[in-house]
């Protein structure tokens, strides 16, 4: 019998250490991928290419560190259907650049599933099950097991109280550090930048509040499934608003609004300039903050 | 004014001059001004903002600042960074203070590490360098650890000062 199952054990050991020893990047051969996983259409526009003929729209504001070159990327319209990028413009490499820090985009996102929770699962202890104040026979003397109620556990009456049970509207609230929540936002932004899911474009408005036109526009530019747009003022135009309001996988939300969650939920995400220059600042600060005195809510000389 | 007077009198019979010391001039324009129609000039009350200059001054600052240039090492021995990277496969950032981010630390009561942040690039490049400079410093091969994911290297006992003069001196 041993030799048997070592026999059927070893047969497909060659193959199987094969994989150890070739590329790194070989799949295992009976993995099934969905064919949709990668749009390979996506992939097809590569980034700029260094002499490129179009214009610089945007330098970055802040100072670069001297190691690091600005991220270009195309800017595109949402004016017609099908049209040319208007020009490049460049990002910041610490906010659009930084390591793909996947521990900390886990501890954003579990934060945020979190944080807001309050679990309303409530048991009763036995002292608060209705009855059972009574001793239910005399201590010694009925030959049965003693007790003291009636409600303290299973054996005596099905409706007993629970001595561990969860207890009442019980909070999860954590706050993660404030740099390690800017560091995620940064994280997610770099990492759908890296994915080619991350596109510039100069402003939101459209020329018809037509939600086919959008997702005509989406479907021709291959820029994904669910797309999130952002601008940097809390009140958008007429059309984009009645465009975007009947559709579930396009979503607008103000550059404050911006979190972890949002981002990897939808595929791609669309910024405006504004927004570009809104969070490479808002970003940025923190890098070059004192630790502060008394809270951000209150007056700062110089605060962005 | 004689009202005013008389009522100064009153509350100096009172006696209780501790408690509310105000001049008797205000007390007297105020008290004219609620009970009777202004007819002094000297009791309008105006605003102004100019003063507030001198609150705006005392709220502090939320960015750090530039260090200033010194020519050669500041007097506490601080030195800045070199102008262009050095010509190296890895990078060291300064701390947000312009500081070496190199630390000591001290777990279990004797265990003694020491440990440099902020790394980028190619990381056990610098671990290999590390590791050849501190054998000239001490002649044993010490035990480092590499974290790729948070790009740290820490290294077996106390040579934050060693590490920090070798850092300066390559130009981070």
């Amino acid at each position: 019998m041993l030799r048997f199952s070592c026999l059927v054990f070893s047969r497909g050991a060659a193959r199987r250490f094969a994989s150890s020893f070739s590329s790194e990047t070989a799949l295992p051969p009976n993995l099934r991928l969905p064919s949709n996983l990668v749009d390979p259409d996506r992939l097809k526009r590569p980034p700029p290419p260094e002499d490129s003929s179009l214009p610089l729209i945007r330098k970055c504001d802040a100072a670069l560190p001297a190691h690091l070159s600005p991220v270009r990327t195309w800017v595109d319209t949402l004016e017609s259907k099908d049209s040319e990028p208007l020009g490049l413009t460049e990002l910041h490499p610490d906010v659009f650049a930084v390591t793909p820090r996947l521990d900390i985009l886990h501890a954003v996102e579990t934060w945020q599933r979190n944080y807001k929770r309050i679990s309303h699962a409530n048991t009763k202890v036995r002292s608060e099950v209705r009855g059972g104040g009574r001793k239910p026979w005399k201590q010694k003397g009925s030959g049965r097991a003693r007790h003291g109620s009636i409600r303290s556990c299973p054996p005596l009456k099905l409706n007993c109280g629970v001595s561990h049970g969860p207890r009442g509207p019980n909070s999860y609230y954590y706050m993660l550090p404030m740099k390690v929540r800017v560091q995620g936002l940064k994280v997610a932004l770099s990492s759908k930048m890296a994915q080619q899911y991350l596109h510039v474009v100069d402003s939101l408005n459209i020329p018809t509040p037509d939600s086919q036109y959008l997702l005509e526009l989406i479907r021709n530019r291959h820029w994904g499934e669910s797309v999130l747009l952002v601008d940097v003022s809390q009140e958008f135009s007429e059309n984009i608003l009645q465009a975007t309001a009947n559709l579930k996988t396009v979503n607008l939300i103000p550059a404050i609004g911006l979190n972890v969650h949002s981002m990897l939920k939808h595929e791609a995400i669309i910024l405006t300039l504004d927004t570009v220059r809104f969070l490479e600042e808002k970003l940025l600060w923190h890098d070059e903050r004192y630790t502060f005195l008394y809270p951000f809510k209150l007056p700062y000389s110089d605060f962005p | 004014l004689s009202m005013s007077l008389g009522l100064l009198t009153l509350r100096a019979l009172r006696g209780a001059p501790g408690l509310c010391r105000r001049t008797p001039a205000a007390t007297g324009g105020l008290r004219a001004a609620s009970s009777a129609a202004p007819r002094d000039k000297r009791a309008v009350i105006t605003e102004s903002t100019e003063e507030y200059k001198f609150v705006e001054r005392l709220i502090p600052p939320t960015r750090i600042p530039d260090p200033p240039k010194h020519v050669g090492a500041a007097p506490s021995g601080w030195t800045p960074p070199a102008e262009s990277p050095p010509p190296l496969p890895y990078m060291i950032r300064r701390s947000r203070m312009h500081n070496i981010p190199v630390y000591s630390d001290l777990t279990h009561g004797n265990r003694r590490m020491t440990l440099v942040r902020k790394v980028e690039g190619d990381i056990w490049a610098l671990e290999k360098d590390v590791k050849e400079y501190l054998r000239q410093v001490t002649g044993k091969e010490l035990p480092t650890q590499v974290n790729e994911v948070t790009m740290t290297l820490k290294v077996k006992g106390h040579f934050e000062q060693e590490l920090k003069d070798w850092l300066a001196s390559k130009g981070f």
